[in-house]
């Protein structure tokens, strides 16, 4: 099956269960939104999938195109094909955004096959120019002493160059002003097509209306308590979180 | 306030070198068994052990030559007992006073009764021997300094009569400061001034010693200070020292933080013609924070010898060091630090910064900052700094027409500042200004 | 967290031994007749002669530096350790005449290939003595005078012997005190008036022999406005015993002259490397160390500048990887002389597994100097749980107007960073390499081109699991 499939996963972060049998489907070529309050698992899903030992999976699968990524290394589930942008990029000192990206492309190639660097410097600097990154950041180490906005284009940046068959957008909206979420947006959704499928974490609905969800997913205490289509979004908006709170607490009463 | 009227002790302008004076001076001490043999312990140790030597690591730079302990002597109680007391007066609120005048008790103002119902004691050593021996067994000399002053430490501890020992137990909190005064007097005095403060689980308190001269008379110190800080106690342990300026000075201070732990030491020098200071924190407590801070006003041919180490030995605990050193004339500062992270200190932060400003062409600032790191996930730094005032700061102070000497002032004064606003008791904080204004005052004329 | 030695470094490039005849062995230990052999064999003027054995006589007398360095002296049996071996050549002036054995040993490790492309002059020693020496010929028309330490002070008196053991005493140290007694090889350097060098020059050093110590002497004056930039590398096969490599390299740089000096060791991990270094600069002179230490098991070395005319400059940058078991304890002196003279340290170091690496630095402004400045950063990087740095440094200031700024700090490679770049496909191990090379790139930046991609070649990490 095409599509990043999580089954009844469970995590543990220093032994507190965080997410409980969490379950979402996210078929290839299609954009799915997350949603919920702060502290309901959602980056912990994230961090999860992508391999991080603080997360302990307890349990469940995480399929990525039926090849399960649940206790591989970081590096090889983002290998395999998901990549996420990270609510908080690690700043590199010293090591260059150029030199970065071109040795995770060199880490994809077959042994013994170069990555040629014309044709890669020419498809970096344009992509950096549809993102408005001026090209001077190729110099520059990756994300030390960038803005928030220019983390998360960065972020971006790399999805575009990796070209990810999976990838999760952990708030990646967080803390932009109207025009970086503008560039942004445009970013994802020229990646959008039938070889990507993309999970959009979020806490707002702003983001949504510049990348239009196929499905959006609500999510609290550690599982998604509703689906539906982008109209879901937009009434969530309106009605607040609490709202699903307490249409979760009258269907369990 | 009572003032201690009993008959002085029999000793009388005695050398201090000599095992005569020192037999006189057990003979005179209150009987107490074990500090009889912790005294005549250190009085051996002091005996065996040679004078320090400049090519030791721990006196690297340090003038060691013109170090002698030859013709310091054991004094009476001062004649001019009154003024002492008179000028035992930086403090308007305390919680508690001792006053030491050449090694002899002269007054001392005790708790309220409410808080030594609380189970707070505030006591002189002596008083201490006779009713609280158990306390001093158990943490009076109970560390030694690492940092070189041994064979000093070991005369202090041989000689120790003048010192206070307060005692705050659990979940007690004294709002106002605790004060110590140990003056020397006579010609020729040497005095050896103890503290010791345990402050037990989430106590908090703090404690001024001042150091002071009531003449212009040559005299030796040795003296030594602990804090014993509890979990969770907070300490706050100041020291102002203002000596004679023909006075030796040697002061060893250990201190332990149990789990998180707060102390707060904070020196400042302003008198002697030699001293040393050695402060010395063992970190064993995990989460335990260290604030170590000290202010040096160095003229004429004065020596200030500071030595510290910041030990961690725990992890997750913070230190951090500011030693600030102004020099004049031909003064000399040497500011040696050591953090040292052992392997089991994980995430550490320690930092140390020392900054020397020299006034003077002949000043000399010597700064040996230095790092010993067997963990890996800290985050330690130090930083040291030589130089004069900035010029650009004070081309912005004349374009705004202040007069040269007045705007070199107000910048050496900015430079101490950093440190006085670290003391939390304005009334000090205002003494500790004026006394640094004071130093300056004189050289003035 | 793994403790395993996760990171080794690329050694295998010098491991290699070929059997080889010395027609001289000075035999096993250090005494007036071991001297005597050298300054014998070497056909010495009389007051070389008498210069060796007054060096003797102070390396007899002081004692190991073992109050502030390093235990790990002690382990040195400086009576197992044969102190002269040759096979009696002159350096010869092409690879042709080079003896086979020695030659098959440069060529392995690419010295004759390095010389094609791009230096101005080459001498490669092979244990006491060099084998081959030679410079482009424009070079000597120019007046630039290139040869071995002896033929230095036999044949240029006049020049050589006015500096040769002025900038760093015999009794400076213990270790410039052997050195003086039993001196043999490294280069003698004169630049003229005038004349920049425009490739570098290189020495290579090579330990053969088990057992040995070298201890070559080098020493290179730049005349008023010349320069040059020299290179040295170094590698030993990897034996059992212990072997000590002690140099004394003085550097002279006359008025506006500069000279640049750079150091890649990369010793077997059986080396001790107990090196003295300093320069003297003259007005407006400038006197640069780059300092690279790889290999070794203790390397004790503070390579320093003697600031004594107006307006020099003097720096030292400095890389020091300590690998498991091994003690890089580097740093840097600057001796401030003249007002307005100029000094900069930049110092990183890397530890990993059980190494250990020391800064101990001194800077020194006396108390008749104006506007002095120096700037000192010691960065630390930590890699393994049992891995260990210390700095200790010495700021000694006086006079008017100088400024002295030194700043050291301590970090490690994080979990997190890691994770973040394994996220995006790199592998642990890679991940490792980049953000390692990352925290010494500024200062690799400052190596010749050649230099810095042989650098980064040597810190071809093997780091799977070394997060920790």
């Amino acid at each position: 099956m095409n599509a990043l499939n999580i089954q009844d996963l469970n995590v543990n972060i220093e032994g507190k269960p965080i997410l409980k049998n969490f379950s979402l489907t996210v078929p290839k070529g299609e954009v799915h939104a997350l949603m919920g309050p702060n502290g309901t698992g959602k980056s912990t899903l994230a961090k999860a999938l992508a391999g991080h030992e603080a997360y302990e999976i307890t349990g469940g699968k995480a399929l990525l195109d039926g090849a399960d990524l649940v206790g591989l290394e970081p590096d090889e589930i983002a290998r395999a094909g998901l990549f996420m942008a990270f609510q908080y990029p690690s700043e590199i000192p010293g090591v260059s955004i150029a030199n970065f990206i071109r040795a995770a492309i060199q880490a994809r190639l077959p042994e013994g096959e170069n990555l040629q660097a014309t044709a890669y410097y020419k498809e970096l600097y344009d992509k950096m120019d549809a993102l408005a990154i001026d090209r001077k950041f190729t110099s520059r180490a990756v994300n030390e002493g960038f803005s928030g906005g220019e983390k998360k284009r960065c972020e971006i940046l790399q999805m575009m160059m990796l070209k990810p068959a999976y990838a999760i957008l952990d708030e990646t909206d967080s803390g932009l002003d109207i025009d970086a979420l503008k560039i942004v947006s445009q970013g994802v959704n020229a990646m959008r097509g039938p070889d990507m499928g993309t999970l959009i974490i979020t806490h707002y609905q702003r983001l949504l209306n510049y990348i239009q969800p196929d499905k959006v997913h609500v999510m609290w205490d550690g599982r998604i308590v509703r689906s539906g289509g982008k109209e879901l979004a937009l009434e969530l908006e309106e009605k607040g979180y609490d709202w699903v709170k307490e249409e979760l607490a009258a269907a369990t009463a | 306030m009572h003032q201690d009227t009993s008959s002085a002790p029999t000793t009388t302008q005695v050398d201090i070198l000599s095992g005569d004076t020192f037999q006189k001076h057990q003979a005179s001490m209150p009987s107490n068994a074990w500090m009889q043999a912790q005294q005549a312990a250190a009085w051996n140790t002091f005996k065996s052990l040679p004078m320090p030597k400049r090519t030791e690591e721990r006196w690297r730079f340090a003038q060691t030559v013109g170090l002698s302990l030859e013709g310091y002597t054991l004094q009476d109680k001062p004649a001019d007992a009154e003024a002492i007391l008179a000028q035992s007066a930086h403090l308007e609120d305390y919680a508690g006073r001792l006053i030491f005048a050449d090694g002899h008790l002269l007054a001392k103002d005790a708790i309220s009764e409410e808080l030594a119902a609380q189970g707070v004691l505030w006591l002189s050593l002596e008083e201490a021997l006779h009713s609280k021996p158990e306390l001093l067994e158990r943490y009076l000399f109970s560390l030694s300094t690492q940092l070189g002053s041994d064979k000093f430490e070991a005369l202090g501890r041989a000689y120790a009569r003048a010192g206070s020992i307060l005692y705050v137990p659990k979940d007690v909190q004294v709002k106002s400061p605790f004060v110590a005064y140990h003056w020397a007097s006579q010609e020729g005095a040497s005095i050896f001034p103890q503290t010791l403060i345990i402050a037990e689980t989430t106590s908090q308190v703090s404690l001024v010693d001042f150091y002071l001269s009531a003449s212009g008379a040559p005299a030796l110190a040795c003296g030594s200070s602990h804090v014993h800080a509890g979990p969770g106690a907070k300490v706050f342990r100041k020291s102002i020292q203002n000596w004679s300026r023909k006075t030796h000075s040697f002061q060893s201070d250990t201190h332990t933080t149990e789990r998180d732990a707060e102390l707060y030491s904070l020196a400042v020098h302003l008198g002697g013609e030699y001293a040393r200071f050695e402060n010395d924190v063992e970190i064993t407590g995990a989460g335990s924070h260290a604030k170590l801070y000290s202010l040096t006003v160095a003229d004429d041919k004065q020596m200030f010898d500071q030595r510290s180490l910041q030990r961690h030995q725990a992890p997750n605990a913070t230190s951090d060091l500011l030693y600030k050193n102004a020099l004049c004339d031909t003064a000399k500062t040497i500011f040696s630090g050591m953090i040292c992270v052992g392997k089991q200190a994980q995430q550490t932060d320690a930092y140390q910064t020392n900054r020397n400003l020299l006034l003077n062409p002949s000043a000399e600032a010597i700064s040996l900052p230095g790092l010993e790191i067997e963990a890996n996930d800290v985050k330690c730094s130090h930083g040291s700094t030589s130089g004069q005032i900035d010029e650009s700061e004070l081309f912005y102070m004349l374009a705004r027409g202040i007069p040269k000497p007045v705007a070199q002032k107000l910048l050496t004064f900015g430079f101490f500042e950093e440190v006085i606003a670290k003391v939390d008791d304005p009334a000090l904080a205002d003494n500790l200004r004026l006394m640094v204004e004071e130093k300056f005052a004189t050289r003035e004329h | 967290m793994q403790e395993k030695p996760s990171i080794d470094i690329d050694r295998s490039k010098g491991d290699f031994h070929y059997e080889t005849d010395y027609a001289y062995d000075a035999g096993l230990g250090l005494s007036e007749k071991t001297v005597n052999y050298i300054a014998d064999v070497k056909e010495e003027d009389d007051w070389i002669r008498d210069f060796r054995l007054k060096a003797l006589r102070i390396f007899q007398e002081k004692p190991l530096p073992t109050h502030w360095a390093s235990e790990d002296l002690l382990s040195i049996n400086f009576d197992k350790i044969r102190y002269y071996l040759s096979k009696g050549q002159q350096p010869s002036r092409t690879w042709e005449e080079v003896p086979d054995d020695i030659k098959k040993t440069f060529e392995r490790l690419g010295i004759p290939e390095q010389e094609r492309k791009f230096l101005a002059g080459v001498e490669a020693q092979f244990d006491s003595e060099a084998a081959y020496s030679r410079m482009k010929d424009n070079l000597a028309k120019d007046g630039v005078i290139f040869v071995g330490s002896t033929e230095g002070l036999m044949k240029h008196p006049e020049i050589f012997r006015k500096f040769f053991g002025k900038v760093i005493p015999t009794g400076d140290n213990k270790f410039s005190a052997l050195n003086s007694a039993v001196f043999s090889g490294g280069s003698f350097i004169y630049i003229p008036p005038g004349v920049k060098v425009k490739q570098p020059l290189q020495a290579y050093f090579r330990i053969n022999a088990e057992n040995f110590g070298q201890f070559e002497r080098t020493l290179i004056i730049a005349d008023e406005g010349a320069e040059v930039t020299y290179m040295e590398g170094c590698t030993a096969p990897k034996f059992e015993t212990t072997t000590l490599h002690s140099a004394v390299v003085e550097l002279v740089a006359l008025k506006g002259a500069k000279i640049q000096y750079i150091t890649v060791q990369n010793w077997s991990n059986n080396v001790f490397n107990l090196v003295t270094k300093r320069g003297l600069a003259e007005e407006e002179a400038e006197i640069r160390w780059i300092d690279c230490n790889i290999g070794s098991r203790l390397t004790m070395k503070y390579p320093g500048v003697i600031l004594k005319g107006r307006k020099a400059r003097g720096e030292v940058l400095s890389i020091a990887l300590a690998g498991d078991g091994q003690h890089q304890d580097t740093g840097a002196k600057m001796i401030h002389a003249a007002d307005e003279t100029s000094s900069n340290i930049i110092a990183k170091s890397i530890s990993l597994g059980t190494g250990r690496s020391s800064y101990r630095g001194l800077v020194h402004i006396p108390k008749h100097l104006k506007n002095c400045k120096n700037n000192t950063e010691c960065d630390a990087l930590l890699i393994n749980s049992n891995s260990r740095t210390d700095t200790y440094p010495a700021i000694d200031v006086r006079g008017e107007r100088n400024s002295v700024q030194h700043e050291a700090s301590v970090s490690k490679v994080s979990a997190e960073q890691i994770f973040y770049m394994q996220q995006r496909g790199l592998s642990e191990a890679e991940a490792m390499s980049l953000s390692v090379n990352g925290f010494i790139n500024d200062l690799v930046r400052e190596f010749p081109m050649e230099y810095s991609v042989e650098l980064k070649r040597l810190i071809e990490l093997e780091m799977e699991g070394s997060v920790g």
